[in-house]
């Protein structure tokens, strides 16, 4: 009974079980909606979840609670930046690259730093941060769409690649990879786990806490910016809040994979099944014709529910 | 005389623990009493029960003959015990008289501040310290404008305004200087004179002597002597906190000193908390550091460690000058530290024991890429060396028992072959069987070379397992024993200060 039990909260069992029964769910109201071609689509939307989820994860498991609100405002910033940058040119998308993720990991460390050396509170300093680039951003813009992708960034994210599969996936699965050796095969992987554990610990046993929490939001602000590239890939343009969509899912992500808001917690595998369930959610509940703001009472419905779920197997086990 | 306050066989448990078996107090009006005993002796343990704070097992307390039940630290105000805390927060934003009546502000009809009656009440307190307050000193100026000394004035008068019978000052004059020290002094004549009485719990010995009326001796829970001050002396005392010596745990037989250069030196180091500590350390030297408890030893042990670092001073590890400012130039030094604190301190809550043991190593060795397979074998045998009942590398740390996740933390260092441990009250809370096996085992690292700094609030650990013990108080070493000199008598008397 007990197995059972532990079995059922345990997060990425729960996690897959939410995938399959809203697969099938899908597939019920909407014939063909699990179908091969439709799947694909879906796991697409789920890679740029996934790779906004990935910096965020990174955040919440270093601890002191941890989260970056300003990954929607450093997607746009991305967007923006990598369509002026490409301008439609397949030459200049390395450079767009660089650029965007060069300004993105920046806003990131000024994020740690003030986590960190300031010590405002994680919440305030990167909602302060997202007014700020948001301003910036229409400052710049002007408000009016800009930049174009380039028609190779665009097939990387929409036409098959290899195996029938887009460049995107290749590209998550990689991502996958990676984090699992950092966080599993890297000095620095273990000291993250242990400033998100117990900060006081991880310093008495001779760990910079600081350097590593804000190079943790360097990274989140990096991974974001990134997004912001496969966006416009995505979409074709960008425009200054293309980022905005992305905050609320990133945190519920993370959350639905077992990653734990206290910090110490989890891992990205859990977070990229995470990424899928609230991607196929998204798709159910679009299927079910509901409007944006229906969407957005679930998906908070969602984390709430979660937390409260997660927060008694946490005393339980406790 | 009036009997004002009479404790009897008052006991106290934890579960398991007993903190108080037999505690008893006799307080007459208007006296100055001390409270004296040994860490854990169980006084503070008789202070809270007094003053409302912990609930008592059973015993009696009866204030003017009459019995009372104190069930909480309202009630023991309202029967006149109040408490006196040295860190009694002030809020430095607000008046003297808004600090003085802070959350028993009388009200008005309407349930607004009454502030004229405020004032009143106030300047009647200040009126009766004139004398001894000094300028500037009045209800309405702020408390941010006021000396220490001043701020220690409102401290008190905060106690004051709530007319209490008695007061217990638990260590009331630890952080005060020499001159402070005299005013508190002159302030607590004055309250005897009024016939207040004071309950005095110090770790000078001189100030017992100076100021108290009568003494008050407890020993492992229990009440053990009564003295009347002015009939006594230090010896008698002493020997009433340390008992029956020769009921003493048998020291092992002397090692002969090493005669190999010192490993470390410290030179009049010196932080907020410690005062110009010198000593030096040998390899295969165990130095305790004793005293009453919060006199600087942790707070030395983690200067050392670089977890709050010296602002004078210097330190020389194997005759070279090092400069220690954060916990990683110390374990590159092959520094260990190991607090008692382990919650706190040490455990990664929720993370497996591999990682938990790894923490150190990796700090000292800084390798880029982990590979957990290729360290097993090095984590299993330094968990190994302390006997640590475990399932397995990787499960998790809460599965353990207190004194199985010490020896883990033990062993977190162990893994890093240190040549200095500081061990900060290392057994705090495990048990016997552990305790054991650690002793065993310091005894063991130090006969192979490490040089150890330990740091214990029980004597009798220091006394059975140091070659020489350094006897802290406040924040400075007040006294050396070694050899023959190695006596709980010695070490409770170097622990209430230097004789004077």
């Amino acid at each position: 009974m007990n197995r059972l039990r532990s079995t059922l909260t345990d997060p990425l069992v729960l996690a897959t079980l939410s995938i399959l029964v809203l697969l099938a769910a899908g597939e019920a109201l909407s014939p063909g909606f699990a179908r091969g071609d439709q799947i694909v689509r879906l796991l697409v939307v789920s890679a740029i979840l996934g790779l906004v989820a990935a910096g965020q994860s990174l955040v919440v498991i270093g601890g002191r609670e941890g989260i970056d609100l300003s990954v929607g405002a450093s997607i746009s910033l991305g967007a923006v930046l990598a369509g002026n940058v490409m301008a439609g040119q397949d030459g200049s998308i390395f450079l767009a690259v660089l650029v965007a993720g060069g300004a993105t990991f920046l806003i990131g460390l000024i994020n740690g730093l003030g986590v960190t050396m300031l010590r405002i509170p994680p919440l305030v300093m990167t909602l302060g941060m997202t007014g700020v680039v948001q301003g910036a951003l229409i400052v710049i813009s002007r408000g009016i769409p800009s930049g174009n992708a380039a028609p190779a960034l665009m097939a990387f994210v929409n036409r098959p690649l290899v195996f029938g599969l887009p460049g995107i996936l290749i590209l998550w699965a990689l991502v996958g990879v990676l984090m699992w050796v950092l966080l599993r095969r890297t000095r620095l992987g273990y000291a993250i786990y242990a400033i998100g554990s117990n900060e006081r610990a991880a310093e008495l046993t001779g760990l910079p806490v600081r350097a590593i929490r804000t190079l943790l939001y360097g990274l989140s602000g990096l991974f974001a910016g990134l997004t912001g590239v496969i966006v416009i890939g995505y979409t074709g343009n960008s425009f200054v809040s293309v980022g905005d969509q992305y905050v609320l899912p990133s945190v519920i992500a993370v959350v639905i994979g077992g990653i734990s808001l206290a910090g110490g917690q989890g891992n990205y595998f859990g977070a990229m099944l995470g990424a899928i369930a609230l991607t196929l959610l998204t798709s159910v509940l679009t299927t079910l014709q509901l409007e944006f703001w229906g969407r957005q009472l679930i998906f908070g419905a969602v984390l709430l529910m979660l937390m409260l779920l997660y927060g008694r197997a946490g005393r339980l086990r406790a | 005389m009036t009997l004002l306050l009479k404790a009897e066989s008052i006991t106290k448990r934890y579960g398991a623990v007993v903190a108080l078996s037999d505690g008893g107090l006799e307080l007459e009006q208007g006296e100055i009493h001390a409270l004296l005993g040994a860490n854990g002796c169980g006084k503070s343990t008789l202070c809270k029960i007094i003053a409302g704070t912990v609930a008592k097992n059973s015993g009696t307390l009866s204030i003017l003959g009459r019995a009372v039940e104190i069930g909480g630290p309202r009630e023991a105000e309202a029967l006149g015990v109040a408490l006196f805390y040295q860190e009694l927060s002030l809020v430095p934003q607000l008046s003297v008289a808004d600090n003085i009546f802070l959350g028993r502000e009388q009200r008005s009809g309407a349930g607004f501040l009454d502030a004229r009656a405020l004032r009143r009440d106030t300047e009647q307190l200040i009126a009766r310290f004139a004398e001894v307050a000094g300028a500037g000193f009045s209800a309405d100026a702020l408390v941010s404008d006021l000396s220490p000394d001043q701020r220690q004035i409102v401290e008190i008068l905060k106690v004051l305004a709530r007319k209490p019978r008695i007061i217990i000052f638990d260590e009331a004059t630890a952080a005060l200087d020499r001159n402070q020290v005299a005013l508190f002094f002159a302030i607590l004549r004055e309250l005897k004179a009024e016939g207040v009485s004071s309950i005095f719990i110090t770790h000078r010995m001189d100030e017992v002597f100076e100021i108290t009326d009568r003494i008050t001796v407890m020993r492992n829970g229990a009440t053990v002597a009564r003295f009347v001050t002015a009939e006594t002396d230090r010896q008698a005392v002493v020997h009433a906190m340390v008992g029956d010596v020769t009921a003493l745990a048998e020291r092992p037989a002397a090692r002969p000193r090493s005669d190999k250069p010192a490993r470390l030196v410290l030179e009049s180091v010196g932080n907020k908390r410690v005062q110009q500590v010198s000593l030096s350390l040998r390899p295969g030297e165990i130095v305790g550091l004793g005293g009453l408890q919060g006199q600087g030893q942790s707070s030395l042990l983690q200067g050392l460690f670089g977890a709050a670092p010296f602002t004078s001073g210097t330190i020389r590890l194997d005759g070279e000058q090092v400069r220690i400012s954060r916990p990683s130039h110390a374990i590159g030094k092959g520094i260990a530290y190991v607090s008692g604190d382990r919650g706190r301190d040490a455990a990664f809550h929720g993370r497996s024991i591999f990682e938990n043991i790894a923490a150190a190593s990796f700090s000292k060795e800084r390798p880029a890429m982990v590979w957990p397979g290729r360290l097993r074998e090095r984590f299993t045998k330094a968990a190994a060396t302390l006997s640590t009942k475990y399932a397995g590398l990787s499960a998790p740390i809460g599965s353990l028992s207190g004194g199985n996740q010490q020896k883990i933390f033990i062993a977190r260092w162990l893994a890093t072959q240190p040549s200095v441990l500081l061990l900060d009250d290392p057994t705090k809370g495990i048990d016997l069987g552990a305790k054991a096996d650690f002793f065993a085992l310091a005894r063991r690292l130090a006969d192979e070379g490490a040089a150890i700094l330990f740091y214990s609030s029980e004597d009798a650990e220091l006394l059975s397992l140091c070659d020489r013990i350094l006897v802290f108080n406040s924040g400075a070493v007040a006294g050396e024993l070694e050899g023959e000199a190695l006596t709980a008598y010695n070490l409770t008397n170097a622990a209430y200060g230097r004789a004077a």
